[in-house]
């Protein structure tokens, strides 16, 4: 069994007096989708922008790979092959789905744009993820709806070769049936290989897609566990709570003080 | 229907098997144009265009005139299939999940969802009911109606009425989940093994295309195939044939589930490549996949980790090849992401030591191109076979 695609340790993050992160240990696993879940301002989000180098770690390591290695911005972030899909979709929209997906990284040289290679390779990226319900990859992105425009944005981890995809809450502005669509296309980028981690508020669409679990409470990681190993209850034990049972945060009476 | 000129001079049953023949065609080949249709067809100008324009007028394709011209003279017509003139369910039920897809005429996947399997939503009662719950919101969602459903199962299914016998990785026995769904749907719902349905795909779309002979094997948990045989699937009494991953090739192996010891299954399916990659059993499909990769790129560790599995996938591939006679091997699903190197050595083992593979000049082996989808794709063709006369 190999390393885990990304690994951080003992990471902490501060904005002025407030500890967001404290000494946060996270993996992440090639083709396996590992939920991140926890409650409103428990670090979720900071936690993806650390990885993103959006936000610089006041402390901790970082391990790509098996390799340590430095996150000190986005373009960092990029090179190593971390994509990151938010959720309010960074998306243009008087452009086509072609100039979205290389947008900043189009093909070409000088000043002329090999638009026939990339339409290509967009239309190959698609369909690699038998993503069959967009018409044309010359449709602006304005005219598609929520889930096509998820869908769009997922698929532009796949066309750079990510080797880690973060998708910050990917189905918050979707109706059902685009939901399931957006995590049916979560389950194959995890299928193909990849790593993926999913925030979610959503314990429906933790269970039917996630395999691991990981709670964060308060900005401390209390419980990494496989999905198949708890149940719902416990899940918003922990969400809630911080632990449930044997798992999470020690009791307080035993805890040292 | 509206009647043709053409319609009094022939038989109204020849000019509907024209038709279906014609529809086929346009949905398994993709657009075509009119004079390329009478090529193929072997039918007259004429009476093409008076299908075309029937099938036009009802909707169900689209006539363009093509981009590129070749030649001198007017253009031939484009004819086009149009996805939403008919709709089909397809599901694919496998032990770790089902997905289930809306698909349009010519193929075209208009919608989709799929949902893991742990505990007790691997139940029967619990897996119809979703399948039900879904496919109504996609419909609703895309706003179609479907016509037929096609679903694929990893067990022993009795193909007239879609009754599941025994699906040992999913513990089901005696499941009538084809006269279930029919009832939920209102539609004609047909349930085959799931080797059956891929080897279906491969041949109507996928690598097996054109070829009159092929097997398709494939790994998930389980191991199994389908036969295609002088153009058509071989079925068996009732339709109880392809558990390829039960013969058995060592019987001094581990216990195999079915009461036999050293299948096919417990050599070289997704748990004995677990063993062999040292990962936990039932891994989520992904890491069996990001480890096999993570090999390719290194040759040289491949033969160390995957020695004895090369040595069962050949062996049984082999007594296949012996057995079948086929032009074509197509190695599905969890094979797919088999180093390339891996097999390229299968392959020049099962050709040098095949009698028949010699005798017919070689049997291709080939990884399938179509990925995690094939069998959807067949439990949509499974559906549209059937039904394409009644369009």
């Amino acid at each position: 069994m190999s390393e885990p695609i990304l690994e951080l340790t003992g990471l902490n993050k501060s904005f002025g007096p407030v500890h967001v992160l404290h000494d946060v240990d996270f993996t992440v696993r090639a083709g396996e989708v590992t939920a991140l879940v926890g409650d409103n301002g428990a670090g979720k989000s900071t936690l993806v922008k650390c990885v993103a180098g959006i936000h610089p770690m006041d402390s901790g390591a970082v391990h790509f790979n098996g390799e340590r290695v430095a996150i000190a911005g986005p373009r960092d972030a990029a090179d190593l092959g971390i994509e990151v899909v938010y959720q309010d979709l960074a998306l243009a929209d008087n452009l086509d789905i072609v100039q979205n997906m290389f947008l900043g990284r189009e093909r070409g040289s000088g000043w002329l744009l090999d638009e026939a290679a990339m339409e290509q390779a967009a239309r190959e990226t698609l369909a690699s993820l038998s993503v069959r319900t967009v018409k044309s990859v010359r449709t602006p992105v304005s005219s598609l709806s929520g889930g096509q425009r998820q869908t769009v944005a997922i698929a532009k981890a796949v066309l750079w070769e990510s080797k880690v995809v973060l998708l910050d809450e990917p189905t918050a502005a979707l109706g059902v049936a685009q939901t399931r669509q957006v995590l049916d296309l979560v389950r194959r980028l995890a299928e193909q290989g990849l790593g993926v981690v999913l925030i979610s508020h959503n314990m429906a669409d933790v269970f039917s897609v996630a395999d691991r679990i990981a709670t964060l409470y308060l900005g401390r990681m209390v419980a990494e566990v496989a999905t198949r190993d708890v149940t719902h209850a416990q899940v918003v034990e922990l969400i809630t709570a911080g632990r449930s049972g044997d798992l999470g945060l020690a009791r307080p009476e035993s805890a040292t003080v | 229907m509206t009647s043709t000129p053409t319609a009094g001079a022939r038989p109204d049953e020849v000019r509907r098997h024209n038709r279906t023949a014609l529809l086929r065609r346009l949905h398994v080949g993709g657009p075509c144009t009119r004079a390329a249709l009478a090529t193929e067809l072997g039918l007259n100008r004429s009476t093409i265009k008076a299908l075309v324009d029937g099938l036009a007028e009802s909707g169900v394709v689209e006539e363009r005139v093509p981009r590129a011209r070749s030649g001198a003279g007017r253009p031939s017509l484009l004819v086009l299939p149009q996805p939403l003139a008919a709709v089909v369910l397809a599901v694919d039920i496998r032990v770790e999940q089902v997905a289930i897809a809306l698909v349009g005429l010519g193929g075209q996947m208009l919608g989709r969802d799929s949902w893991n399997l742990r505990g007790r939503a691997a139940e029967p009662a619990e897996i119809i009911t979703r399948i039900i719950e879904s496919t109504r919101l996609l419909a609703e969602e895309l706003d179609v109606r479907m016509i037929a459903g096609g679903v694929s199962v990893p067990g022993v299914v009795r193909r007239g009425d879609g009754y599941v016998h025994e699906a040992p990785n999913l513990k089901w026995t005696g499941v009538p989940l084809g006269d279930r769904l029919t009832a939920a749907f209102g539609v004609p719902v047909r349930v085959a093994n799931d080797a059956e349905i891929a080897a279906l795909a491969e041949h109507l779309r996928g690598a097996a295309r054109g070829s009159l002979d092929a097997v398709y094997v494939s790994a998930d948990v389980g191991v199994g195939g389908g036969v295609i045989s002088d153009g058509a699937t071989l079925r068996g009494t009732a339709g109880y044939v392809g558990e390829l991953g039960h013969m058995v090739v060592n019987p001094d192996g581990r216990p195999c589930y079915c009461g036999s010891h050293g299948c096919w299954e417990t050599e070289v399916g997704e748990i004995a490549l677990c063993r062999a990659l040292d990962l936990p059993e039932h891994s989520p499909r992904g890491m069996v996949v990001a480890e096999l990769r993570a090999l390719s790129a290194h040759p040289d560790q491949v033969r160390a980790a995957l020695g004895d599995f090369t040595r069962w996938l050949t062996t049984g591939l082999i007594t296949i090849v012996n057995v079948f006679g086929p032009e074509l091997v197509v190695l599905g699903d969890l094979f797919t992401a088999l180093p390339a190197s891996l097999v390229t050595e299968v392959a020049a083992a099962v050709a040098e030591r095949s009698l028949v593979s010699r005798a017919i000049g070689g049997t291709k082996i080939v990884t399938s191109t179509m990925g995690v989808d094939v069998k959807l794709v067949g439990a949509a063709e499974l559906a549209f076979e059937p039904v394409l006369d009644m369009v």
